[in-house]
């Protein structure tokens, strides 16, 4: 799983903010929002990694329950591919 | 021609009489000096453009891509296209930001019709370029259609969106808040290193530069609401 390249991700006012850039910004206009692991598990996939890399990543980062980590990874991949995000 | 706007040496190359009118007061008095960018149209914005403004001259839709040429070269001189009206009071610039309808021109209009030292640096496409600790603001030719603004600049002491609202009130809004709300007033480039660069200005914008929201009507009192929270002065003892 792996988050397809031409987005740029910054911390604008302590909000995680990603932009489209290149051919990425015809496809995509705006700005996604997101929070502190959002972002962690953004910049974690912008490399391929499997759904279960991300989730030991996540509890390894946030020292959270597995399931619950598993949930959020889920989730969180699920709204990128229905999005078009996911390569 | 080569022009001096946003303290940059710009080289334009239009093809139209309508942007050397336009841009006559920045006019360099140095054009032979070596220039920090260059601004030009292709066919093909050209077109894209036109294709957009129906009923304006070709000068015109060249005025308005030439400007979008600058202000994405902008990020890597360190400075930003802002979509506001920025009033100088007292040697500090005052950004009013909004929705187009928001009432921007209606408040900048009671500042200037009630206060004393109060200009408009440019009421819609300022630049703001960063320092260390500030932004500065900077008059250029584009200015809205009201026409409003100096070839000058400021130091930009505060941000303020608004909105309409059958009371006046105005309220401190948190970085998060004023992220949101900053992104619909700026340009976004599509150059990755731009875009980043343009993210990490927007980030310093709301570290440096108090941002409040303000609910406004359209009276006297609307100002004496803004002017108090915003220069921190006593609004009776600076009105006309």
């Amino acid at each position: 799983m792996k988050i397809k390249d031409g987005f740029v991700i910054r911390q604008v006012g302590g909000e995680h903010v990603v932009v489209p850039v290149g051919e990425r910004s015809k496809e995509f206009h705006g700005m996604i929002n997101m929070n502190k692991t959002g972002a962690f598990l953004w910049n974690f996939f912008s490399q391929s990694h499997t759904l279960e890399e991300g989730v030991d990543a996540l509890c390894g980062e946030y020292n959270v329950e597995k399931d619950v980590a598993e949930t959020d990874v889920k989730r969180f991949l699920d709204v990128l591919q229905r999005n078009g995000f996911i390569e | 021609m080569v022009y001096d706007i946003a303290n940059l040496r710009v080289k334009i190359e239009n093809q139209y009489e309508y942007t050397t009118k336009f841009c006559r007061e920045y006019l360099s008095a140095d054009q032979t000096s070596p220039v920090d960018l260059t601004a030009c149209v292709t066919a093909e914005e050209f077109a894209k453009e036109k294709a957009v403004s129906v009923g304006f001259s070709d000068g015109y839709v060249e005025n308005i891509c030439l400007y979008r040429d600058i202000c994405l070269q902008l990020p890597s001189r360190n400075r930003m296209l802002l979509h506001a009206a920025i009033l100088e009071f007292d040697g500090a610039a005052y950004a009013f930001l909004g929705r187009s309808g928001a009432g921007k021109s209606t408040h900048i209009r009671l500042w200037l019709q009630n206060l004393k030292k109060c200009r408009v640096v440019n009421g819609d496409k300022p630049i703001l370029e960063e320092k260390s600790d500030r932004f500065i603001a900077y008059g250029t030719p584009w200015q809205g259609k009201e026409r409003w603004g100096d070839n000058c600049s400021a130091p930009l002491r505060g941000l303020c969106f608004i909105e309409q609202a059958k009371e006046n009130s105005i309220v401190k809004l948190t970085p998060a808040e004023t992220s949101l709300r900053l992104f619909r007033q700026v340009l976004m480039p599509t150059v990755a290193q731009d875009a980043a660069k343009t993210l990490e200005m927007l980030d310093g914008l709301i570290a440096k530069t108090p941002a409040y929201l303000l609910k406004c009507d359209i009276s006297e009192q609307a100002v004496e609401t803004s002017f108090a929270v915003l220069t921190g002065k006593n609004y009776f003892e600076n009105k006309l």
